[in-house]
């Protein structure tokens, strides 16, 4: 088997190749879906049986290396294109083919009579393909690779609907703000490289095991490196994209903005997490980014009328969970939730896709209504999800939100907790806004639509992700409720970052009441923001304008327009003023005119020269010949 | 020197089977021309395979290391290399002629198939030759054949122009390589560079002004084969004058082989053979060449670069463009260093195909639009997307844009500069690499920014052929440019010449 391993990226290369180049030919929707749906399929089973023979092994020794080729050798600069297999990447495998084939198989109904339906799969098999290379990869360079790759690949699949405005002006917006948070990433490439020699993770984080905690090297490298994470990752300052980003077909807005790639900031920082044990400031500055993404957005997503709006939100605020769990030191939760939000998360957005679908491309909630009779399967799955999401055992979102709101009361203090907490309800509150608004209540839309439930293609997939956002919290239960398998899984990924954090940290005394404690309060806070959510919206029918501090959450904080004014606009006024009507036109063209004049004046005594006459030439040649010989005698 | 006998010669056959292979080709090719009496693809098809069975005893002869014919010429990983470059190319240029209209509407029927052969025949022997006699010969078996390729259309007046100019030229360049040449067995006693080597090294001549005048005299020679300032008056007008498919001939594989030559002549005869000082190669004191070489390369990629941003015709922009790469290409000689060599070698394989994959674009352009101006290409973009496409690909790499393999060749001798502390050379060196940017994106700018005069459809038809030709060039192309260690690991074991360790 492990001969074959490295099909897991060629495959969904090749799905790429072919549906780029051949699929308009094809023609075939049935054969480019599908086709593409298999190549994700295979290397999703490879992953399982990844997992079988890592269980073989003893757990300490639990990780694989496949070393293929040896990429870039120069001088002391030498990058190998390897694969690393441990328990993280494992993990990470399994939920991108996953969750990946499953919104492949959905896309196919959702895509059904698209004109790109062939471009749209080679674009979701390419993701993969960067994807599985960001993952897999033991190397920082070929992390990056993957990371640009799926920043390409999120940015065409913004765009796709190219012919419409707004859709190139989001995939530009997230593709810049990307470049933001890449300059960070190779920042801290280069000081990696430069002052350890290598760009190999195992080597570096072997190499820095040593350090005195909180060396301003390391902070530094931490730091920047997080910078790259809130790029990719969507947390302030650089979240902004993503609510744009919905501007993509909806399968992409599960696959890549909701459940992978904006994930693959916390997996850097789970993959280096003995770089931030030993930087605990670093981790203190992402422990507080974390928390203010995740109010910020949490009530942002309060007032959204626009469903997938709504569902962005929601997926900036959950990543600020899953950075608030990597600032308290506690990797296995933040990994853990990273999962089950993959699970509710895509099963969200594919049903808010399901609901689009069957509302002919109507987006406003105000608009809905009502819809849970017309669509039985979407509704009962979403509403799975919402549950799932708002902490209600014993559903997946339950045990990873708990397990991050205890480990931030144990290791960051009662007010962060409470910070977490009060998030959470609204979590809670916007879910069933939205439940309720769509679902409940009386049809609101016009009457010539008539909604529908979705294809099979579309529902499978919901089920499959209801059952897996129902059960998928049960491989990290509570310490209480007894044995954590996920605690155990990565126990030997995190071991040495675990060691470091013991050395600074009293060991917290495990208390089995404050557990009870905690638990019982999130519960009673996620009910109570459900009730009260529920009994508002299910039954409104009229909405009047927002007003106050509404309207300020309606217009999202005025993010957009604050960043214009402080950023976007000085940039552009500047460029405008000064570098285009001062340094453009004066100085460069100023200088590239002056050349331009004075080669010019040159090439014409020069064609003088190239006259076309050979004895000038052999002239030339020769006292060519004899200049350099008077050169160098009496030099 | 050695006594040549009857059995030394035997014996020396055995490494000389490409060559013999080579031979046999160009008299079976002048012979199926003959009794054809019309054009004919076969004689094209026996010279291709011909060049293929040469090319794998070629290849055979990778790792060997042996002087034949008393000193005539070597076999080493060095000339095995270029051999197998120059294979590669000569196929390619075979293929052109396939699909050129100006070839094929010419009135000659296939004599241009056994006359590139016997070309490919002469780079052979200059990528192997050892003496100074053998050099000499090999080049202006070369020139011959170049000579008449030029004149090839010899309807059309612009062709016999350039090649009377070619000749001419080349008469006076050769002329003067070759005084060079018997100063320095006047001074030695010996053609062969080996033994020329060792005297130098011993004897009080080092230093001697004659010598470094007999040096650029022959560096007039060479210079001359890769159109290196102020040797390179003929290139824009041959270029220019002469059927694409040899221009693209004497682009890539008469330009290699010049460098073959001249790295052999210079690497053996001026450095201290076997002596390595903290990795680097000692030159025979006083005498010093390197600095000759940077001048030239200097002056090569600056008058090249500048000329080449006025050009109206893409034939001579790409003239103009290959001196200057060649200015790129010397840079490697400059630091003397098996790293230099190394990424010479890198250099020309990637050159190769990215040259010869602008050429072949110009000729599909020219057998549609029956130009080779930049404003004939107005639009081509439209009317033929993927040759655009190839022609964006092979623009990216002569300008050395990364993820592909002109960005590796630069790559590397900019890296090999910087580590022989050389900066301010690389300084000049990327600097213009920004201008070269400037033409090569131009061509793009035709393509695919202006709308071409006359309707957008219907669009052009090319075979399919043509497509997997282009497609042959630029996969290298981009596949070295994104895995070039195994590039980089043959270029290495090359560089190794006979005699130097």
């Amino acid at each position: 088997m492990q001969k074959y391993f490295i099909l897991i990226v060629a495959l969904p290369l090749l799905g790429f190749l072919i549906n780029i180049f051949f699929g308009k030919k094809i023609n075939s929707e049935k054969f480019s879906g599908w086709l593409s749906s298999l190549f994700v399929l295979i290397p999703f089973l490879i992953g399982i049986s990844m997992l079988f023979q890592l269980l073989k092994l003893p757990p300490e020794s639990r990780k694989i290396v496949f070393n293929y080729f040896n990429w870039i050798s120069v001088g002391n600069f030498n990058v190998d294109y390897s694969f690393l297999i441990d328990p993280l990447s494992l993990v990470m495998i399994l939920v991108v083919t996953g969750i990946g084939f499953l919104i492949h198989v959905y896309s196919i109904g959702y895509m059904h009579g698209d004109d790109g339906f062939a471009r749209f799969f080679s674009f979701l098999n390419l993701f993969i393909f960067a994807m599985l290379h960001l993952i897999l990869a033991d190397n920082f360079l070929v992390v990056f690779l993957g990371w640009e790759g799926v920043g390409l690949c999120s940015y065409l699949l913004i765009g796709f609907w190219y012919e419409k405005k707004f859709t190139g002006d989001a995939a530009k917006k997230a593709f810049i703000v990307n470049r933001i948070g890449d300059f960070g990433f190779m920042t801290a490439m280069f000081l990696v490289f430069a002052n350890f020699g290598t760009l190999n993770i195992s080597a570096f984080t072997g190499s820095i095991a040593g350090f005195a905690v909180n060396t301003p090297l390391l902070v530094t490298i931490a730091l920047l490196f997080f910078v790259g994470a809130t790029g990719k990752s969507a947390q302030i300052p650089l979240f902004v994209w993503l609510p744009d980003a919905m501007a993509g077909p909806t399968p992409v807005s599960a696959l890549i903005h909701a459940a992978t790639m904006v994930t693959a900031g916390i997996y850097l920082i789970a993959r280096t997490s003995l770089l931030y044990a030993l930087a605990p400031t670093a981790s203190t500055v992402i422990l507080i980014v974390g928390i203010a993404t995740a109010i910020l957005s949490a009530t942002i997503a309060l007032k959204q009328n626009d469903i997938k709006k709504i569902l962005a939100y929601s997926t900036v605020s959950q990543l600020g969970f899953m950075f608030i769990a990597l600032g308290t030191h506690s990797y296995v939760a933040a990994v853990f939730h990273l999962v089950t939000h993959a699970f509710f998360k895509a099963l969200m957005f594919l049903g808010s896709g399901s609901v689009i679908h069957g509302m002919h491309e109507e987006q406003d909630i105000r608009k809905m209504g009502g819809l849970k009779d017309k669509m039985k399967i979407t509704y009962i799955t979403f509403l799975i999800g919402a549950i799932a999401i708002s902490g209600i055992p014993p559903f997946a979102g339950f045990f990873s939100k708990d397990e991050i709101l205890y480990k931030t009361f144990i290791n960051a203090g009662i007010i962060p907790y409470l910070l977490v907490l009060i998030t959470a309800g609204f979590t809670a509150f916007y879910m069933f806004r939205l439940i309720g608004l769509t679902f409940f209540g009386k049809p609101r839309y016009d009457a010539h639509i008539h909604p529908h439930e979705s294809p099979g293609t579309m529902t499978i997939p919901l089920i499959i992700l209801a059952v897996l956002s129902v059960t998928g919290g049960f491989i990290g239960l509570p310490h209480l409720l007894g044995f954590n398998v996920l605690d155990h899984w990565f126990e030997p990924v995190f071991k040495n970052a675990e060691m470091v954090i013991k050395g600074y940290t009293p060991e917290a005394e495990h208390s089995a009441s404050v557990e009870i404690i905690l638990i019982f309060v999130s519960i009673i806070v996620a009910s109570v923001a459900i009730y009260i959510s529920f009994k508002k919206y299910s039954k409104q029918d009229k909405f009047t304008e927002e007003k106050g501090f509404g309207k300020v959450l309606e217009n999202k904080y005025y993010l957009d327009e604050i960043y214009d004014a402080t950023v976007v606009n000085p940039i552009y006024k500047t460029s405008e003023s000064f570098l285009w009507k001062i340094f453009d036109v004066k100085i460069i063209d100023g200088l590239v005119n002056g050349i331009a004049g004075f080669s010019s004046r040159l090439s014409l005594d020069w064609r003088k020269i190239q006259s076309g006459i050979i004895h000038d030439y052999a002239v030339l040649a020769v006292s060519g010949v004899i200049l350099i010989i008077l050169f160098f005698l009496f030099k | 020197m050695q006594e040549l006998t009857l059995k030394q010669t035997l014996n020396s056959l055995s490494g000389f089977i490409p060559e013999t292979v080579l031979i046999a080709t160009v008299i079976v090719c002048l012979f199926l021309d003959l009794i054809l009496r019309k054009k004919s693809v076969i004689v094209a098809v026996a010279g291709i395979v011909g060049l293929l069975v040469s090319g794998y005893f070629a290849y055979l002869q990778f790792g060997m290391r042996e002087v034949i014919f008393t000193g005539m010429a070597v076999v080493d990983p060095f000339a095995v290399f270029f051999k197998i470059l120059f294979v590669v190319s000569t196929i390619f240029v075979i293929i052109f002629t396939i699909s050129s209209k100006e070839i094929q509407e010419s009135t000659h029927h296939n004599e241009h198939v056994y006359l590139m052969v016997a070309m490919a025949l002469g780079a052979f022997l200059m990528a192997s030759a050892s003496n100074m006699i053998m050099m000499y010969l090999s080049l202006e078996t070369v020139s011959i054949s170049s000579y008449i390729l030029s004149g090839y259309t010899k309807r059309i007046k612009r062709s016999s122009e350039a090649a009377m100019k070619y000749v001419i030229y080349g008469a006076a360049s050769s002329g003067i390589m070759i005084y060079g040449m018997s100063l320095i067995y006047g001074f030695t006693g010996s053609m062969n560079i080996y033994e020329i080597s060792a005297i130098l090294a011993k004897s009080a001549v080092t230093g001697n002004p004659v010598i470094v005048m007999s040096i650029i005299m022959i560096l007039a020679g060479f210079g001359y084969k890769i159109s290196s300032v102020p040797f390179h008056f003929w290139t824009p007008d041959v270029y220019e004058g002469a059927p694409v498919p040899v221009t693209a001939f004497l682009a890539v594989t008469s330009s290699a082989a010049g460098f073959a030559v001249m790295i052999r002549f210079f690497a053996v005869t001026f450095l201290q053979n076997n002596i390595l000082l903290n990795g680097k190669l000692q030159i025979i004191p006083g005498i010093n060449w390197t600095e000759i070489i940077v001048v030239l390369s200097v002056a090569s990629m600056i008058i090249g670069n500048f000329t080449a941003v006025w050009q109206q015709s893409v034939k001579r922009m790409l003239a103009y463009s290959s001196i200057a790469q060649g200015g790129y290409i010397m840079l490697g000689m400059t630091m003397a260093t098996q790293q230099g060599l190394t990424a010479m070698l890198v250099y020309l394989m990637g050159y190769l195909f990215m040259t010869l994959g602008a050429f072949y674009v110009v000729i599909l352009v020219a057998n549609k639009v029956d130009s080779d101006e930049l404003v004939d290409m107005r639009g081509f973009g439209y009317k033929s997307p993927v040759i655009a496409v190839f022609m964006a690909v092979f623009m990216f790499s002569l300008a050395g844009i990364p993820s592909t393999v002109g960005f590796v060749g630069k790559f590397y001798l900019f890296s090999a500069l910087i580590e022989s502390n050389m900066v301010w050379l690389a300084l000049v060196a990327v600097l213009n690499s920004v201008v070269s940017l400037f033409f090569y994106i131009k061509v793009l700018k035709y393509m695919f920014l202006m709308k071409p005069e006359e309707e957008l459809t219907p669009k052009y038809q090319y075979g399919i052929g043509n497509y997997a030709v282009l497609l042959l060039l630029a996969l290298p192309v981009m596949f070295f440019g994104l895995y070039f260690a195994p590039l980089v690991k043959i270029a290495e074991y090359s560089a190794i010449l006979i005699g130097l360790k």
